[in-house]
């Protein structure tokens, strides 16, 4: 099960292939804390299993993240989803999106997947409440047809949680 | 001033909402991560100086590129912006050069002193290279008219002097806990470009890469680091700055202004990228300010960067008598950044 379509991407760029083999490899000495990247021989796609942050909302909780690489990483973000079922949380749709600047206008070649990882972590703990986005109902209808959510026009407007 | 940044779809954001936020926090958990790369719950050493937090929000729903009536009160301002964006994608990412006449076209019917102040421009100026207004115009001016510097002049001292600032500058990072991989390819590709025109490339060839998404950003992003590199190094001489031009802090504003592409370059960037690097640059002012004196002048302003040391105050065109002239001439009319050639 996976909350996107897998979208018909082009393949990775020699580069961007170059750079992601460099991020597994610093993954694989040294993933962010309660990170596991599950293997396979997906480079483009990579499913990231976490446990929340103990003495949070999400302690003792495993999600699965889904990270699909665009051709030209990290010029581009990589679109990154919950697999459902996602986080119950005031920025994350039923359907696993997140909406989180650093995955969209405000991302950089500078970050990396384990940077997203430990944002979204960061996200996840100053939460104070278990509860989805007011208009998830009509978000999730609009993406109904499988819309990524790089394709969203997302609004930031909150730095606490 | 040159803060009338380019209207980028992030300006809005940062303008309506970035000012307001609160970025303490966020920023409090960053300079943590810079300063004890490994301290916190065993860290990776995968945590660059920007990363570990970001902004969330809801989700507005926007669906697809050219479908506006889901859009909520900033509707007109995403409509002009997308429209901005779609007519900046008509123009290369770095222009054919044009002669000045050309910019006299572009203001036939307008402003007499806009008119005048080009008449000015010609007395000086020869011709003009345009590039794509899309955030990222002044660092993509500031690579096709340095490595065309380089390309015409084949100035190996200066070649060897940049190259021992680009190691710096690498060491720079390296230094702050950037990870090596994130921008090692960025540095390569633009030592690539500079020792191409140092040997064999044409200036059609310089053209033709600087239109090339895959070369031209990825130099564009090698600015970016290095800006970014020298505002974090010496965050204590930029703060004032940072703080009254965006109310953030020096990380925040590295984060969100100047390591995302498309995001346009105020004074602050120009000084941290020309210190970082060495190289002058002489800004010209095409805009409708005069002075009651009568004499209409074209306002210029040189940013020199200071002396070897990296620590001091900021470049002013002021400063002592045996600073040579710049060689790369930009220029700015509010919002953009085009290059300048001379008589």
């Amino acid at each position: 099960m996976t909350s996107s379509s897998a979208p018909s991407r082009k393949a990775l760029s020699k580069i961007a292939c170059n750079r992601l083999q460099k991020e597994l490899v610093e993954w694989q000495v040294s993933p962010p804390a309660g990170f596991k990247h599950k293997i396979t021989d997906n480079l483009q796609r990579w499913i990231i299993e976490f446990v929340g942050a103990s003495g949070t909302l999400y302690a003792e909780e495993t999600y699965q993240l889904q990270v699909d690489f665009p051709e030209h990483y990290p010029m581009e973000a990589p679109q990154v989803v919950f697999i459902p079922p996602a986080p119950l949380h005031p920025h994350i749709y039923s359907n696993g999106h997140i909406c989180l600047d650093i995955l969209y206008d405000s991302w950089s070649p500078a970050m990396t997947v384990s940077s997203i990882c430990i944002s979204i972590l960061s996200m996840l703990s100053s939460s104070t409440e278990k509860q989805r986005p007011a208009d998830n109902d009509r978000y999730i209808k609009n993406c109904r047809n499988g819309r990524s959510p790089k394709e969203t026009r997302w609004w930031f407007h909150d730095d606490k949680v | 001033m040159a803060n009338q940044a380019e209207v980028s779809p992030r300006k809005r954001k940062a303008v309506e909402d970035e000012l307001e936020m609160e970025a303490s926090s966020v920023a409090a958990m960053t300079t943590m991560n810079m300063n004890q790369p490994a301290a916190e719950e065993s860290e990776p050493i995968l945590s660059n100086p920007s990363d570990g937090a970001g902004t969330s929000g809801s989700a507005e729903i926007w669906p697809g590129e050219y479908e506006w009536s889901c859009c909520f009160r900033d509707d007109e301002i995403m409509q002009q912006q997308s429209a901005i964006r779609e007519e900046a994608a008509k123009v290369p990412y770095v222009g054919d050069k044009d002669p000045l006449s050309a910019l006299e076209a572009e203001f036939e019917s307008g402003d007499p002193i806009l008119k005048e102040k080009i008449r000015l421009l010609g007395e000086q100026y020869a011709a003009l290279r345009r590039t794509r207004g899309d955030g990222n115009c002044f660092f993509r001016s500031f690579m096709f008219a340095y490595l065309e510097h380089i390309l015409v002049t084949k100035d190996a001292d200066e070649v060897e002097r940049i190259t021992r600032k680009v190691i710096q500058c690498r060491l720079t990072l390296q230094s702050l806990g950037y990870t090596e991989f994130t921008y090692e390819d960025f540095f390569n590709i633009f030592m690539e470009q500079l020792e191409s025109v140092m040997t064999s490339m044409s200036i059609e060839e310089l053209l033709s890469r600087s239109r090339d998404q895959c070369i031209s950003d990825y130099v564009v992003m090698f600015f970016r680091f290095v800006t970014s590199g020298e505002i974090r190094k010496r965050a204590e001489f930029f703060e004032p700055f940072i703080a009254g031009l965006t109310n953030t802090s020096v990380d925040q504003f590295c984060k969100s202004s100047v390591e995302p592409m498309g995001e346009e370059c105020d004074h602050v960037h120009i000084i941290a990228m020309t210190d970082a690097l060495g190289v002058s640059i002489r800004v010209v002012y095409l805009d409708r300010s005069s002075c009651d004196k009568g004499e209409l002048a074209v306002n210029h302003h040189d940013f020199i960067p200071t002396a070897a040391s990296s620590v001091g105050s900021s470049s002013s065109s002021s400063a002592s008598g045996n600073i040579t002239e710049p060689f790369i001439t930009l220029l700015y009319r509010p919002g953009h950044y085009d290059i300048l050639y001379r008589r």
